[in-house]
């Protein structure tokens, strides 16, 4: 009896008695007979960006099961045994399988957490022929959210799911369900799916790094740069939860980059604030993020302990576990203090005011921001148009010995550039602003590559530093030894390969798509 | 995938019972298993209570893989399914013959199945024909059903004669007692005879009137009766059967 065939799901309405359907519609069209009664407990994953359901899948525990299964059938696509019931798990730890592959084909970087649990009462009837033959497997289903059994049920819904080659039999019979609409409504497991999350208040598919605001190009710039601190700030606190519980490393990433967004538009959008109000939290954002550069640096190092036993020998591979067992005992002891932090009055007091900061309409007195009344679009190419210049011009200084700190001030060049054209890029028409933000990352990766080896190198030169002699640690300093050799002769190439990658940027082509960027007519 | 042959040149020996009760054995234990009814009576495709789709006949099973796939169905038993046999099999022997390399063309019609499939049986008419041939040629096991009686031990004969004289390979021949009467001294003496004969499983099916109200119940016997002596029997039975399949 394999029931892996497209089932259909049918939704009763609230106000409708489950056994009017069973007994009066159904009866009439087919015979039926009960089956089993069960309950089942259900715990949904996903990672915060909802990669699984991306892929049109859910995934949840039953039993002693992670189940993978396809979103708008609920048919298993794979599974693997699954003891425990963690809040969150990363893919690339569970013992190799189908589902190991197939949730880090999803994500390589982000954790699955839990998102809520609910219980299903499933009771079954057999559909029959005329020979007594089971034809599909009808099952009323009643969910509700684990722990909240004091309320009604938060959906009944009817699934029919047909045997293997009674396809056509099955399909008359949806047919008549589909024909009662009074009594309910077709639809598919993604929306059942949705209505769960709904009620535990998770927005599916609700988060997003991008900014995506549909800025209005004539309103005051001062508006539409509010309008990108809320966003700024809203990405801040939705990455706090995650960060708390420690569930993977993105949402310190998200939390980092939504800092330097935030002091990229107080800094490069010049004469839109008031100086004497933003200072302070200028002052306040730039502490916040320092304070987050160790941690974020450990989670660096932490994602590329495959790639550093990839830069060794096997026989200078063994102490890694050492080094490794340090950063982690280092990162947990960092990551306690931030939390503490991020739990102080201190902050959210801080973030408190910000908001109110952020939320205020009235423009700031002319004298004290004289260019907060422009045009959006008047200091988006205003702005955009000095930062290019910048990096052209800080480039085309870089000399022919490319030294780190020519390299470290022409990545932060970019990167404000970057963002500049991120901010903005909702009223620049498409077609012009996507092939200008292609040519600067392809120099912006050259950078990151640059810096990152340095930073790395830098970093295991200080641990060796303090790597006290003899045994075990002698043994880890030759593998770190291996590995700055490693790193560093990366770091050259990324210094080799500048300057070409610069001409290629620094040519006719980008500069004529930054003209035609930079004159194009807003196209919102 | 494993196939088994339900084979008996001889009818009434209980094929069917057999190939019914071992397959549900199959999917419960080593899941998941199909049973191909390949009688014109389509006794096993009546014991699970399904028919053929109109559309299906003989014609189409020899068009095999995908025809055959579509026209699968699911018994009323987790990770069984059956291709019920259609009345149109009885011209099976004919159309085969016209076919090019009718005694491979089973096996070849079946390939595709081996991704969804562990186990699979065949349940065979009772004669010697083109298609008992291209069974032979696309089994791993011929399993056959004895009653201990001198006419079944004569069966037997003509068959391992047919593998010698065709040099076929009869190392796939395995046979079992079914419908065994102990009371019967003819039976006792027959079992014992061959009882360490190469090629003969030791268990025995004994006669027990459940397997015949099998065609009553419509469901093997293990999933209605599974404390009846004979589906004790038939539970040893595949698990000498299988034990020999993993030495093979």
């Amino acid at each position: 009896m394999s029931a892996l065939l497209q089932p259909i799901f049918f939704k009763i309405n609230p106000d409708t008695s489950s056994e009017l359907v069973l007994n009066n519609l159904l009866a009439s069209v087919c015979k039926v007979a009960y089956l089993s009664t069960k309950k089942d407990r259900l715990t949904f994953y996903d990672t915060f960006e909802w990669q699984a359901y991306e892929n049109g899948f859910v995934v949840y525990k039953k039993k002693n099961h992670l189940i993978l299964a396809d979103l708008h059938s609920r048919n298993e696509a794979c599974s693997t045994a699954f003891q425990r019931l963690p809040f969150s798990f990363f893919p690339k730890y569970l013992p190799g399988c189908t589902m190991r592959e197939q949730l880090c084909s999803f994500t390589d970087v982000r954790g699955f957490f839990r998102l809520c649990t609910v219980e299903e009462h499933i009771r079954s009837y057999r559909i029959m022929d005329d020979n007594d033959k089971t034809i599909g497997i009808l099952s009323l289903t009643s969910l509700s959210i684990a722990d909240r059994k004091k309320e009604n049920p938060l959906t009944q819904y009817f699934s029919i799911r047909p045997l293997k080659g009674y396809q056509k039999e099955i399909f008359d019979i949806e047919k008549v369900f589909a024909s009662y609409e009074e009594l309910g409504r077709v639809l598919d497991f993604k929306e059942l799916f949705l209505s769960i999350m709904k009620a535990v208040d998770h927005n599916v598919l609700g988060y997003s790094t991008k900014i995506d605001l549909n800025l209005d190009a004539d309103a005051p710039i001062y508006t539409s740069a509010q309008r990108l601190l809320q966003f700024t700030l809203s990405v801040m606190r939705q990455n706090e939860a995650g960060i708390r519980k420690n569930i993977d490393s993105e949402f310190l990433h998200d939390f980092r980059v939504a800092i330097r967004r935030t002091r990229s538009v107080i800094k490069q959008l010049k004469g839109v604030f008031d100086p004497d109000e933003t200072t302070r939290y200028l002052d306040f954002f730039k502490e916040l993020g320092k304070l987050t550069n160790e941690l974020r640096d450990l989670d660096v190092y932490l994602l590329r302990r495959e790639t550093y036993y990839d830069y060794l020998p096997l026989f200078l591979q063994p102490p890694l576990p050492l080094f490794f067992n340090d950063i982690e005992a280092s990162h947990r002891l960092l990551h306690k203090k931030f939390c503490r932090f991020l739990g102080s009055s201190s902050y959210t007091t801080f973030i408190t005011e910000w908001n109110h900061v952020i939320k205020r309409e009235l423009l700031p007195d002319a004298d004290k921001a004289p260019n907060a009344a422009l045009s959006t679009k008047t200091v988006a190419v205003d702005s955009i148009k000095k930062a290019w210049r910048k990096v052209i011009r800080h480039g085309r200084h870089v000399s022919k010995e490319t030294t780190d700190s020519e390299l470290h001030a022409l990545r932060i060049d970019c990167k404000k550039l970057r963002y500049l054209l991120e901010f903005f890029s909702s009223i620049f028409p498409q077609n012009t602003i996507i092939p200008v933000i292609k040519q600067l990352k392809e120099l912006q990766e050259n950078l990151g590559d640059f810096v990152d080896f340095a930073v790395q190198v830098e970093f295991l030169h200080k641990r060796l530093e303090v790597l006290s002699s003899g045994g075990e640690k002698s043994l880890l300093a030759a593998s770190m030894g291996g590995l700055m050799a490693t790193l560093f002769q990366k770091q050259e190439e990324a210094r080799r390969k500048f300057h070409r990658t610069f001409r290629l940027f620094d040519h006719d082509e980008t500069s004529q798509l930054f003209h035609d960027l930079l004159t194009s007519n807003s196209a919102t | 995938m494993k196939t088994i042959a339900l084979y008996s040149i001889k009818g009434g020996v209980g094929k069917t019972a057999t190939a019914v009760n071992l397959s549900y054995l199959s999917a419960l234990l080593a899941p998941p298993t199909l049973i191909c009814d390949l009688d014109p009576q389509g006794a096993s495709s009546y014991y699970f209570r399904i028919a053929a789709s109109k559309k299906f006949n003989s014609d189409k099973f020899l068009k095999g893989n995908k025809k055959i796939h579509s026209n699968i169905k699911a018994t009323d038993f987790e990770n069984l399914d059956l291709l019920p046999s259609d009345f149109s099999y009885r011209n099976l022997d004919i159309e085969l013959s016209e076919e090019k390399k009718p005694k491979k063309k089973l096996k070849k019609n079946l390939e595709e199945l081996s991704d969804d499939y562990r186990f699979v049986f065949f349940d065979c008419p009772p004669n010697l024909t083109l298609l008992s041939e291209s069974v032979f040629a696309a089994s791993d096991i011929i399993l056959v059903p004895m009653i201990p009686t001198t006419l079944s031990i004569r069966t037997y004969v003509q068959l391992t004669d047919f593998f010698d004289a065709n040099d076929l390979d009869s190392s796939k021949i395995r046979a079992f007692f079914t419908m065994v009467e102990k009371r019967k001294k003819m039976h006792r003496d027959i079992i014992q005879e061959f009882r360490n004969a190469p090629g003969f499983l030791r268990q025995t099916i004994p006669y027990n009137s459940e397997v015949e109200k099998m065609g009553l119940y419509r469901a093997p016997l293990n999933a209605v009766l599974p404390n009846s002596p004979a589906a004790k029997a038939y539970r040893n039975l595949w698990k000498e059967l299988t034990t020999d399949l993993e030495q093979k």
